[in-house]
Formats: structure tokens, C-alpha cells, sequence
């Protein structure tokens, strides 16, 4: 994993989360790798632990959540082992994030001017007012937003112009990685389009890797290199963009890819994935998806699979592709 | 729960429906964890008080009015000790008490002992001529404070004890006129309750009435309804009791009446407000649309529905109710002052507070603040523990 | 100032109106309509008939209700509160005497609750759930518990009467007396006039009533601050705040308590009413004389007039407080400023 072109690599992590009914695992044994300036798709229905393997990603997990184990290797450094200190030094800087609601993730009573020079100041406590203050009218100009809107309050500006601030925030000090958080999602059409085109040109212009969470496929077909798929806290498969809508293994994904609306889908009904995504509290034995799974065997329900490759460049957890003792014993 | 090895959080939802309201609260010590824990504390110290309140005649060691003491009896103080000259005591077994004179202190507890004891009492001024009128021989006995006798014996190896601790010991002491503070306390304690109970009921009884129909009904009357009672809510409380007390009198009632007065909004605010939320609830619009008559939906779907917020809005109200019948008490316009009441015997404590009398204001207060806490702390519980979101999910 | 916020001022201003009016009637319901006869409830039981027939006719107490109530809101409207019944000066010139004490009472006890109640209310926020946040918790419980009086009566008591620190009561030594009155508050005056002896003996007499008022109220505003801190720190601006890598301080304390202010300064125009209730208990404690004694001492000297006249401008009082506070709303939240 100390291979350049990996950027972050996460390894077994487990993170828990305490409530009054008990304990849940809302990430269990995930690993992933984001390569160095790909766009990674992180899709999932919601509840699955996408949204916290994002937070987890940069430390941000609040009680009574918990990251139990594993490691975040980011550039060779392992995340878990810095101080706060170091870790909050990273965020905003090295790794940043866009989250979902442009609306209600800015301060109201800031003016936009002083979230950017904030940013950038506490990340370079040398930069005088002045200069940070022309950084943010130079990043604002680049996305799109008339510098004079600068002293602007958030609740001046429009839903698009928000998302656009949002941006600037999460660049404002060159990130390596970009964690888009459901980023679209309470966009209307015609500005979520707006914004695809604006993150594929900062893409190129700013050698970004991103992050991509969302709950929709066609967002992540229109811009990801790579997929990967989440189910109830553990990861069902990660491919090729390619590989996955032409091919996909797990079930699950399977499932994802049946269900997703099509124009050009006439007569056929749209695909419904039997059952419902299981309570985390008491999941299911062996592979979470097992009750769900139109191929489920035996040993489903008693083992989890491993994530592992399945075909070069696409890795799935599960028993169809695994070597197992029922496998073994029908082969006899 | 037969599965004792099961975690008993885990267990909890699932029955928590078929088990009794009782149950249901001591389950909550783990439900709720720290809150439960101050729910509890609250309802005890006011568990004590009520206890204390049923059976202050068996309590109180005294009448609350009567002068059973020496005025400004310190706490645990009060007894007294006899003393004669050495050898010469007119105490016998049969000796007849009547002749007897026995010397007594202006404002300590001796007086009343000789009455009793049937013998003459003679009065002095200070202490040093309480004793110059046993040694002279003017007196043949002398009554003097039980605490001081190792002292006085040590300065006059001419006394002699002939009786100890006799008369009354007082506890937490006696005020200006020599009434017991302990009786007084757990008096006054029947008073308070009696009072604020009394008018958080009344409010409760007129703000809930209000918000309902105000809330129920909507338009042109809840405006004004709303208008008045949010002047009352910010106009000065005890200001408010203070007028109306004057205008209707002292009195037990009268305070209560003027007291509730005050609480009226509190209670219409909080019905008003749910019985707008509730009423947009789809389930009281079905109702509604299925032809239920309005005091059908006021009485059965949203009534039951205000309840949770009511009992908490009662027991925070009663604290501040408590805290203003004692203001008003103590400001002098409170009940007749033959009524044993905290916040009167604070403000005769305030006259004599540079003389030192500390138990005179100190165990008032305490008593006020310990009921006043148990109400705040059982209904900011309470308000954790019967808020149904809460209970549902 | 922009346009909309003078606007919106001026809006406030005329919203004011209306509660005045409610207010005076309010006060008017309380004293003339109600059950009891004012000149009954002053000159008590024993009044011959004549004394009470000149009391009414003095007071108009005679004529039918709507003419008492016009005419009653007419002296509200001129300021004209009519003649104190046991000094012969107007009420107004009274009120003038006695208001500023409470003015620098109520001052001095804001300043005190606001500094304590915030800090705790945002610290206790910060540590959710925490052992602080429990102590802190039930402290303000306690707190607002407490009979305000019977505080002041504890530490007149320990650090007055006791260890003789702080003086006993009133608002300045024997024999010293202000040489020139500006705001009649004495510690302003005495700093308006570089007179610092004074200055020092104005404040050393401020200390306890200020203490007892400020804590008490202290421990509704910390529960109030602790409430509206939970509910901005568990929004997302807290969060995305955080993921740019913002320090914990600077994210509650500016801008979590930067917002949770502005729902706090509204509840604090609803507070401003037990602020007044009590400075009345501090001030009859601390001999204090401000608007609260001026209340009760002529309770008891059955000066209705002046008693009427006080209540009244508590009234006013209160009113001008729930101005002042939309008008700060105005000016803290920018979604109202534009």
C-alpha cells in the first residue's frame, strides 16, 4: 500500500456506533484504496455507512460513534496514530469535504469572504487579511461567483452559488482529496448538471482525486473512473466503472444496477430488490445480504465472505466467486 | 425477560409496551441513565416534604405559634441547669417548692421552668446579677443556660449543681419570639405546598381550558387570547401578585388566587402550541374528515396528547410558585402572620440579621430551596422521561 | 443602516403600541376591576364613609369604568401618573428619584448573568453529557431554585454582617452623597464626574446585590445557552466547519455561540420580566431604593397613587425592554438586516 499511485487506503476499519438499544457496526471490516486523481464512487442505500466511512476518512466521527480498528493510510501517513491536533491540520488542507446541504453548511451569520479567509488562515496563520482575502476573490472568480458577492451572507446567495462557496471552501488550500458528500443531492436538475460540468473542469485543473458519495448511479456513471458498492456496513464490491455495468458480481450490486431508472426502459417493469436493508443492531449472520439474495446458499448465512479480487481490477465479498465447503462438496 | 443472560437494553424495547406505568419508571433507570437518576432525587426530597406535611401535628415537636422558648435560642441550645449555693440547696425529696425563689434570667428559657416546678421566679436583667442574687442569698436557686455551667462552676467553686438539662432542648433554636424553628419549619412546609399546589392547579385547570379552545379554534379570539396572556407572561410575576394582593387582601386563598395568576400563560402557551401541532397530525384530520364532532377530537385525540407536557409544565411552575409565595411573604404581603410560613419567618430573620441570629434566616431558606429543587429536578426529568417522541422510538 | 433594517425597526416600534395597551389595561384590570376596592384595600376596614366618598371622588373612583379606563390611558399617554398621596409631589418626580437605582441594579445583575450563564451554558454544551456538563446542570438548577432574597440574606450575612467585607445594605455610606447627578446611577456618575471615592463606595455597595441578582437569573440563562448551543452544534455548518479544520474553540465559541445568541437574546426580552421580579426581592433585601421598595414601602404608607404610578411604569418598562430587544435581534441576525 505504499505504492505512489494509491492516495488513501483504508484497512479493516470498524466503526461503531453506541446507542441506547445497543451497539451497531456502521462500518465493519472495510478496505479500499482511492488511487492518486481518480474520481471513486461510493454508492449504497442510505443507512449502508457510506456517509460514515466518509467522516471516518477524515477523523470526523462524534459521539457516540467510535472508529473501533483498522487503518487509514493517507500519503504513507497513518491517520490514526497523529494527534488532534495533526489530524485537524490535515483537514480542510490535505483531505476536505463537500456535504450535502449547501444550504444549512454554511454559518448564517458569516459573511461567505470570511469562510474562505478563515479557512485559509487557520491552515497559514502567516497570510495577512489582505492577501487571503484576494485568494478568496481569485477562487470565487475561477467557480463562477462575481467577486462582489463576497460580503454577501449565505442566506443572500443562491442554492447553486452555495454549492459553488462550498467548493471553493474544499479547495481553497489545493486538498488532495475531495470527499463530495451526497454533494447533489439537494440540488434541483439543471444546477446539478451545472455542477457535474464544474467538478469534471476542476478535476483537470487541480489534479483532484474525489470521493464521490451518493446514493445515485447515474452520477456516479456520468463521472467516476472507479465504483465502489456498500452494504450495511461492509463493502459488496468495488470495479471498473465499465466492469460494473457490464459486469457486475455481487448480487447486490446486480440488484443496484436493475433498479436504477432507465429512458429508455419501456415496457419492463422497474426491477424491486426483495426485502429491506437490515437493522445494523441485529444484523444478519454471515453475509448481511444473505436474507435478500436471490442466490443465497448455505454457507451465506453461517460465514461472511472475504472481499477479495474476483477478476483483475474487481473485488466482491461474496460466496459465488469464493472457494467454500459447499462448494467443495458438490464438487465431490 | 426469563433469559437472564440477555442484555437487559436489548430487552427493553420490545416489552416495553406491555408493561405498567410503574414498571415502565423503574426500567428507566437504564433507558434514561443520568436523568432517571435526578427524576428520582426530586421526587424523593418531595416525597419527605409531603410525608412531613400529612403528619406535622405528630411531627412538630411544638405548637408552631406557641412562645415555647426564650427568644433567639441558638440551635441545639435551650436547656437549662439549676444551680444553688454549695450546701445549701432547698431541694429535697418532699420539700415543698412554694417558698422557693428562684432566680431567673430576662430572655432565657428559666422563667417558665419555675412556673413549672411551682416555685417564685425573680426576674433579672443581666447574667451578673443573676449570680451576685445567688450568692448574696436574695435567691435560692438559679436557673442559668446548661451550656455555660463548667464555666460558671469554674468561676463560682461556691455553686453547686442540683439539676441538669431540664426543659426544652430546640434543635435548629428559636426566633425572635421563642417559637420553635423546627416546628415552624415543618408548618410552614403544609403552608407552602398548600399554596402552590394549590394555584398551579387553578392555572393549570384555566391555561389548559384556554389553550385548548384558543388553539382549537384559531382565528380572531386566539389573537387576542394569545395577545393577553403573552402581556401576562411579560409583565413582572411577583409584581402582578404583589397588586393583586393588595387589592383582594391577605389571605391563604387570596395568595393562591394571585399566585396562579401568574402561571396562567405558561400552561395556555404550552397547550396552545401542541394543540396547533397536533391538530395538523393526519390522524385528527382523518377524524375530522369522518364527521367526529370538535369536543370529540379536543377530548379524545388531543387532549391525551398534551398531558406529557402538562405534568412537566405543573412541576416546574409549582417550583417558581413556591419561590414567589415566599417572596411575597417576605416582602410583607403575604399571609396573616399567624399562618407558620418560611418566607415570613425569612423576613423577621432579616431584622435581626446583623445581631448574629443566623438560624433565624439559614434554615428557612434551606427548607425553600430543597422543595424548590425537587420540583425543578422531577420536572426537568420528567420532561426527558414522558416526552412520548422519546418513549416511541 | 440599511433601508430594511429601518424598516424593520420601525415596524417594532409600532408592534410595541398594541402591547403597551395591553399591558396598561392590564394593570388597570388588576387594580380597578377586579374584586377589591382600592379605597377599601387602602384605607382598610374602619373608613367612614366620608374618608372613603374623598378618596374615590379624589381618585375618580366614582365615575363608571370606561371613563376611569380613558382617562387612565390618557395620563399614561402624558406621562402623568398624578400626585403621590403622601408627599404632594408628582409620581412621575418620584419615579425619577428611584428608577435609576434599579436601572444600575438591573445593569449590573444582566452584565453578571450574562457572563456566567454564557460561558457555562456553552461550556456545558461542549462537554455533553459529560461529568461537567451534569455539574453544571444541576448547579443551574439549584440556582434558579434559590429564593433570591434568602441568597442576598446569605451573603449579608456571611460577607457583610460576618467578615465585614462588603457593606450591609443601601446604595452608598452615610454621608456620602453623590455632588451632581447625571444618570442618578451612582457608580456611572461617579466615573462621569472622576470622583472616585465615591465611585469605590458605589460600587462596593453594588457588589452583593448585583451578585445575588445576577447568579440567580445566571441559572436560567446557563440552561437557556446550554439548550440553544446543543441544538447549533449538532448542525452541519458546526460540522463542515470542523472538516475545514477549524479548532473546537473557535467553533463554539464563534460560531456556535455567535448563533446560538440570537434565539437566546429573544428569550432573554421574555427573562427581562423575572430580571424586574427580582430586583424587587434584591432590592427589599439589600434596603435598596429602587422601584421595588418605592412598591412596597407605599404599600404599606397606602399611597395608591404612587403605587398605581410605579406598577404602571413597570409596565412601560417592560415594554421598552421587548424593543430593545427586537431591535438588538435586528442588528445580531443578518437575515433580518437585509
Amino acid at each position: 500500500m505504499t505504492t505512489n499511485d494509491i492516495l488513501y487506503s483504508v484497512r479493516e476499519l470498524v466503526v461503531e456506533y453506541h446507542t441506547r438499544v445497543g451497539d451497531l457496526n456502521a462500518v465493519d471490516h472495510v478496505s479500499l484504496d482511492i488511487k492518486r486523481g481518480e474520481v471513486l464512487g461510493l454508492v449504497g442505500e442510505s443507512g449502508c455507512g457510506k456517509s460514515t466511512l466518509g467522516k471516518a476518512l477524515m477523523r470526523m466521527i462524534q459521539d457516540p460513534g467510535r472508529i473501533v480498528s483498522g487503518e487509514l493510510w493517507f500519503n504513507d501517513v497513518e491517520l490514526l496514530s497523529l494527534s488532534n491536533e495533526k489530524m485537524r491540520q490535515l483537514r480542510g488542507s490535505r483531505i476536505s469535504m463537500i456535504f450535502q446541504d449547501p444550504m444549512t453548511s454554511l454559518n448564517p451569520v458569516q459573511r461567505v469572504v470570511d469562510h474562505i479567509t478563515e479557512t485559509i488562515q487557520v491552515h497559514e496563520p502567516k497570510t495577512s487579511d489582505k492577501a487571503a482575502r484576494a485568494r478568496a476573490a481569485e477562487l470565487v472568480d475561477r467557480l463562477g461567483i462575481n467577486r462582489n458577492r463576497l460580503d454577501d451572507y449565505p442566506h443572500q446567495l443562491s442554492g447553486g452559488m452555495r454549492q459553488r462557496v462550498m467548493i471553493s471552501l474544499a479547495l481553497a488550500l489545493r486538498a488532495d482529496l475531495v470527499i463530495a458528500d451526497e454533494a447533489t443531492t439537494s440540488l434541483d436538475v439543471i444546477v446539478e448538471a451545472q455542477f457535474l460540468d464544474l467538478l469534471k473542469e476542476l478535476r483537470e485543473e487541480f489534479d483532484l482525486t474525489i470521493l464521490l458519495i451518493t446514493h445515485n448511479i447515474g452520477l456516479v456513471a456520468e463521472l467516476a473512473d472507479r465504483v465502489a458498492v456498500m452494504y450495511a456496513g461492509r463493502m459488496a464490491e468495488v470495479a471498473e466503472i465499465r466492469q460494473l455495468f457490464s459486469d457486475a458480481k455481487h448480487p447486490y450490486a446486480q440488484g443496484l444496477l436493475k433498479a436504477v431508472p432507465n429512458i429508455r426502459l419501456d415496457d419492463d417493469e422497474l426491477y424491486k430488490m426483495p426485502g429491506s436493508p437490515p437493522n445494523l443492531i441485529t444484523a444478519p449472520t454471515g453475509c448481511r445480504f444473505h436474507p435478500r439474495c436471490p442466490q443465497v446458499m448455505e454457507i451465506c448465512a453461517q460465514q461472511a465472505p472475504k472481499f477479495q479480487e474476483v477478476s483483475p481490477g474487481q473485488l466482491a465479498s461474496c460466496w459465488l466467486y469464493q472457494e467454500h465447503p459447499e462448494k467443495a462438496g458438490q464438487a465431490a | 425477560m426469563t433469559d437472564t443472560t440477555q442484555n437487559p437494553i436489548q430487552a427493553l424495547p420490545a416489552d416495553l409496551e406491555n408493561i405498567g406505568i410503574l414498571q415502565r419508571l423503574w426500567r428507566g433507570r437504564i433507558w434514561y441513565g443520568t436523568e432517571w437518576y435526578i427524576t428520582v432525587f426530586g421526587g424523593l426530597i418531595l416525597a419527605v416534604m409531603i410525608t412531613m406535611t400529612i403528619f406535622a401535628p405528630l411531627i412538630a415537636p411544638y405548637d408552631p405559634n406557641d412562645f415555647v422558648g426564650a427568644p433567639f435560642t441558638a440551635p441545639g441550645k435551650g436547656q437549662q441547669a439549676l444551680l444553688a449555693r454549695a450546701g445549701q440547696s432547698p431541694i429535697t425529696d418532699t420539700a415543698d417548692l412554694t417558698d422557693v425563689v428562684i432566680g431567673v434570667q430576662r430572655n432565657r428559657n428559666g422563667g417558665n421552668l419555675a412556673k413549672e416546678l411551682g416555685a417564685k421566679g425573680k426576674r433579672y436583667q443581666t447574667e451578673d446579677e443573676l449570680l451576685a442574687g445567688l450568692t448574696s442569698g436574695e435567691v435560692d436557686l438559679i436557673f442559668v443556660n446548661q451550656d455555660l455551667v463548667p464555666e460558671l462552676l469554674a468561676a463560682h467553686p461556691d455553686f453547686e449543681i442540683v439539676a441538669e438539662k431540664m426543659g426544652h432542648r430546640f434543635a435548629l433554636g428559636t426566633d425572635n419570639l421563642g417559637r420553635d424553628i423546627v416546628s415552624r419549619l415543618i408548618w410552614g412546609a403544609r403552608t407552602v405546598l398548600q399554596v402552590a399546589l394549590s394555584s398551579a392547579l387553578f392555572s393549570s385547570v384555566i391555561g389548559i381550558a384556554l389553550g385548548l379552545i384558543s388553539g382549537f379554534v384559531s382565528g380572531a379570539l386566539d389573537r387576542v387570547v394569545s395577545l393577553i396572556m403573552d402581556s401576562i407572561y411579560s409583565f413582572p410575576g411577583l409584581l402582578l401578585a404583589i397588586a393583586m394582593v393588595t387589592m383582594l387582601g391577605p389571605g391563604l386563598f387570596n395568595v393562591a388566587i394571585a399566585v396562579s395568576v401568574i402561571y396562567v400563560p405558561t400552561f395556555f402557551r404550552v397547550v396552545r402550541g401542541q394543540v396547533l401541532s397536533i391538530k395538523e397530525e393526519l390522524y385528527v384530520e382523518a377524524a375530522r374528515s369522518l364527521g367526529a364532532k370538535p369536543i370529540t377530537i379536543l377530548s379524545k385525540y388531543i387532549f391525551p396528547n398534551v398531558i406529557p407536557s402538562v405534568v412537566v409544565v405543573f412541576s416546574l411552575n409549582v417550583a417558581d410558585a413556591i419561590l414567589t409565595e415566599a417572596g411575597l411573604s417576605f416582602v410583607g404581603l403575604g399571609l396573616p402572620p399567624d399562618i407558620p410560613d418560611w418566607g415570613y419567618d425569612l423576613s423577621k430573620g432579616h431584622s435581626f440579621l446583623v445581631a448574629g441570629h443566623w438560624w433565624m434566616i439559614t434554615f428557612p431558606g434551606i427548607m425553600i430551596t430543597l422543595v424548590a429543587v425537587g420540583f425543578s429536578l422531577l420536572g426537568e426529568g420528567l420532561s426527558e422521561i414522558l416526552n412520548p417522541r422519546l418513549v416511541k422510538n | 443602516m440599511s433601508s430594511a433594517l429601518r424598516r424593520y425597526i420601525v415596524v417594532r416600534i409600532l408592534l410595541t403600541i398594541p402591547m403597551l395597551l395591553i399591558l396598561v389595561s392590564l394593570v388597570f384590570v388588576v387594580l380597578r376591576v377586579l374584586p377589591g376596592d382600592p379605597a377599601l384595600a387602602i384605607l382598610r376596614e374602619g373608613a367612614s364613609d366620608e374618608q372613603l366618598a374623598s378618596f374615590r371622588a379624589a381618585l375618580g373612583l366614582d365615575q363608571p369604568l370606561h371613563i376611569q379606563y380613558l382617562n387612565f390611558i390618557s395620563g399614561v399617554v402624558r406621562f402623568d401618573f398624578g400626585e403621590s398621596m403622601t408627599r404632594s409631589i408628582p409620581v412621575i418626580d418620584e419615579i425619577k428619584t428611584f428608577f435609576p437605582a434599579t436601572m444600575e441594579l438591573a445593569i449590573a445583575g444582566m452584565f453578571i448573568t450574562t457572563v456566567v450563564g454564557i460561558f457555562s451554558g456553552a461550556f456545558a454544551a461542549q462537554h455533553r453529557k459529560k461529568a461537567s456538563d451534569y455539574i453544571i446542570r444541576i448547579l443551574s438548577i439549584i440556582l434558579y431554585s434559590l429564593p433570591i432574597f434568602w441568597l442576598g440574606l446569605m451573603l449579608q450575612m456571611s460577607f457583610g454582617a460576618g467578615l465585614g467585607w462588603l457593606p450591609v445594605s443601601g446604595r452608598l455610606s452615610p454621608g456620602m452623597t453623590p455632588e451632581q447627578t447625571i444618570t442618578g446611577m451612582y457608580t456611572i456618575d461617579a466615573i462621569l464626574t472622576g470622583n472616585w471615592p465615591l465611585f469605590k463606595d458605589a460600587i462596593t455597595h453594588l457588589i452583593m446585590p448585583a451578585i445575588t441578582l445576577g447568579l440567580v437569573l445566571a441559572g436560567i440563562f446557563t440552561r437557556l445557552t446550554r439548550a440553544n448551543m446543543l441544538d447549533v452544534l449538532e448542525q452541519d455548518f458546526i460540522t463542515a466547519g470542523r472538516a475545514r479544520g477549524l479548532k473546537e474553540r473557535v467553533l463554539v465559541y464563534k460560531h456556535g455561540l455567535r448563533n446560538a445568541f440570537i434565539p437566546i437574546v429573544t428569550l432573554l426580552g421574555l427573562q427581562f420580566a423575572l430580571l424586574l421580579a427580582g430586583a424587587i426581592l434584591t432590592e427589599t433585601t439589600f434596603s435598596w431604593p429602587g422601584m421595588g421598595r418605592l412598591v412596597i414601602d407605599r404599600i404599606y404608607d397606602r399611597d395608591f397613587t404612587t403605587v398605581q404610578g410605579a406598577i404602571l411604569f413597570f409596565a412601560l418598562m417592560v415594554a421598552g425592554a421587548s424593543l430593545i430587544v427586537d431591535i438588538l435581534y435586528g442588528f445580531l441576525d443578518p437575515r433580518i438586516r437585509y
